[in-house]
């Protein structure tokens, strides 16, 4: 293993300008006690385009999205949604602003107290003023294209781990947001299921656009679906760029990682 | 030094904290911003009654039975069997029934609002909510405070009238040393409406402690199942010893400086 001789000997900060940027992070700083998680993060993601944002466990992914949709602010830096700054938002805005979002968490986060497609429905419930009528039609539609059209009266304690991703994905559709963000789709998930999730990523957003922000540490979902790749390293972005470019880059650190190799820049701290 | 008040600091701290959450609770519904959510209200409302109603008469007609037996072998020993209905009067009404209506919705009502929502924390799904754009404390907390204001006040009355029941039967079916007319007789003249608004008043006060107590340990847990666990156990604790304090100063407010018993002048 090679020894670095500085924490950011890596980070070239080298990035493909993004025009437009659907979600920027400008200098964002976040510690945890003594645990400086983010440390000075500048990344922007592109408008309708699948972006995943790459790294090892433990390098503050999951903390950036929760600071995407403010459940979670900065302690120095900015972050903004379509250039409106997050931190900056009064509640009733942020409330207005998260509207925008589809999240889908690890787990899938579904309520326990409701069937699947009262989980599915909820969003529509609460925040349109349709008819169940109308809603049980986007429900049902939303259930059949992630293959879940007979489970609907399912308790979520019923369901395997990826029917779980599956309902949680059908739920962030719901309200057709502009931002779908996906916080490890692939834990928990064999190798098969992972690449049908990730087609099922591929597919929803060839229909329905907008830009897709998936966090993962997984190469091989990143090699099927990726658009724009983002490696976060130490609380800051090694490179981000076209996946293609980040494929064949030459920087050490982002060459290991996305091969797999266990030598390198990366060990195993 | 800093060790000796690092203990009572972190006590001073949490209890901010709660005081802090809990009026936030409070405001939401004083502010009408729950009722935008009236519907989660309403399923949390009867949650409660199908849930907790029967298990709470039950301990209140138990401890209602208890009072009917003291009250009577007491008064037997004092020479003064018919007078009975006055300890079963003030040990119902005044203490023993806000008592067991706050132990059971401390171990009930209390301990289970921290396990559901301790559960939804460690689940993420307080946090789904939040992306969704529903404000959690009041969908899940202020929701559950009104339910509780809207049914407990009448899952109370009418296990005051539980306990009432069984303390007749304690004292006129089972040890029958009075006559039924008799012990009525004393048992009403030793109460009237203040006192039983004093012991709902006693009762709703516990009841709004235990939930919100409930709610702040539930929404802020963290630790995976074993820090829902401790929290779960901790808002017992606390509920515990508030369910106490505030039966004290209850009674000490109500009828301390005036018992408003029918006696002398």
């Amino acid at each position: 293993m090679e020894q670095t001789t500085s924490e950011f000997e890596w980070h070239t900060g080298r990035k493909t300008p993004v025009e437009n940027p659907a979600i920027e992070f400008v200098g964002v700083k976040k510690s945890f006690g003594r645990n400086e998680v983010l440390s000075g993060l500048d990344l922007a993601l592109p408008e309708d385009r699948i972006s995943m944002i790459l790294g090892p466990s433990g390098t503050g992914k999951s903390v950036c999205i929760k600071h995407m949709v403010g459940l979670l602010y900065p302690d120095d830096g900015d972050v903004l949604v379509h250039g409106e700054s997050v931190p900056s938002m009064p509640d009733d805005d942020l409330f207005e602003m998260r509207k925008k979002f589809g999240v889908l968490f690890q787990d899938g986060a579904l309520f326990g107290s409701m069937d699947l497609y009262d989980n599915v429905a909820f969003p529509l419930r609460q925040h349109t003023d349709k008819g169940e009528e109308e809603i049980a039609d986007i429900v049902n539609r939303r259930l059949k294209e992630v293959g879940l059209t007979e489970s609907g009266d399912r308790m979520p304690n019923e369901l395997s781990g990826g029917m779980r991703k599956r309902a949680g994905f059908a739920r962030a559709l719901v309200l057709d947001p502009d931002i779908v963000l996906f916080d490890e789709p692939d834990s928990g998930l064999d190798p098969v299921r992972t690449a049908l999730l990730c087609e099922l990523i591929q597919e929803i957003h060839a229909e329905n656009g907008g830009a897709y922000v998936v966090i993962t540490h997984d190469i091989n979902s990143a090699r099927r679906v990726a658009e724009y790749i983002a490696v976060l390293w130490r609380g800051k972005i090694v490179e981000s760029g076209p996946a293609t470019e980040l494929f064949e880059s030459d920087n050490a650190f982002v060459k290991q990682f996305l091969s797999g190799e266990s030598h390198g820049p990366l060990g195993m701290e | 030094m800093e060790t000796s008040i690092g203990g009572p600091r972190q006590w001073l701290e949490a209890t901010g904290a709660m005081l802090r959450f809990c009026f936030r609770v409070m405001g939401e519904v004083y502010g009408l911003k729950v009722f935008r959510y009236f519907g989660e209200a309403l399923r949390q409302a009867g949650i409660l009654i199908l849930s907790s109603t029967l298990v709470i008469w039950s301990l209140i007609f138990i401890i209602g039975l208890q009072c009917g037996i003291e009250g009577a072998y007491f008064n037997r020993s004092v020479g003064s069997p018919a007078y009975a209905g006055v300890f079963a009067a003030w040990c119902d009404l005044r203490e023993l029934v806000p008592y067991s209506f706050g132990y059971m919705m401390a171990a009930k009502v209390g301990t289970g609002i921290v396990a559901e929502l301790g559960s939804m924390r460690i689940s993420d799904e307080i946090d789904a909510l939040e992306v969704m754009g529903v404000p959690s404390m009041t969908f899940l907390c202020s929701t559950k405070l009104l339910a509780a204001w809207m049914v407990l006040p009448f899952v109370y009355l009418s296990g005051v009238g539980a306990g009432f029941l069984a303390s007749y039967l304690a004292v006129v079916q089972q040890i029958g040393e009075v006559s039924s007319g008799g012990y009525q007789l004393i048992f009403w003249a030793f109460q009237n409406p203040p006192d039983l608004l004093y012991s709902v008043i006693k009762g709703m006060t516990m009841a709004t402690v235990i939930v919100l107590v409930g709610c702040y340990y539930g929404y802020n847990a963290s630790g995976g199942p074993v820090g829902v666990g401790t929290a779960t156990a901790k808002s017992m604790v606390v509920n515990i010893v508030l369910v106490h304090i505030i039966g004290m100063l209850g009674t000490q407010l109500f009828w301390g400086a005036n018992p408003r018993a029918p006696i002398g002048g």
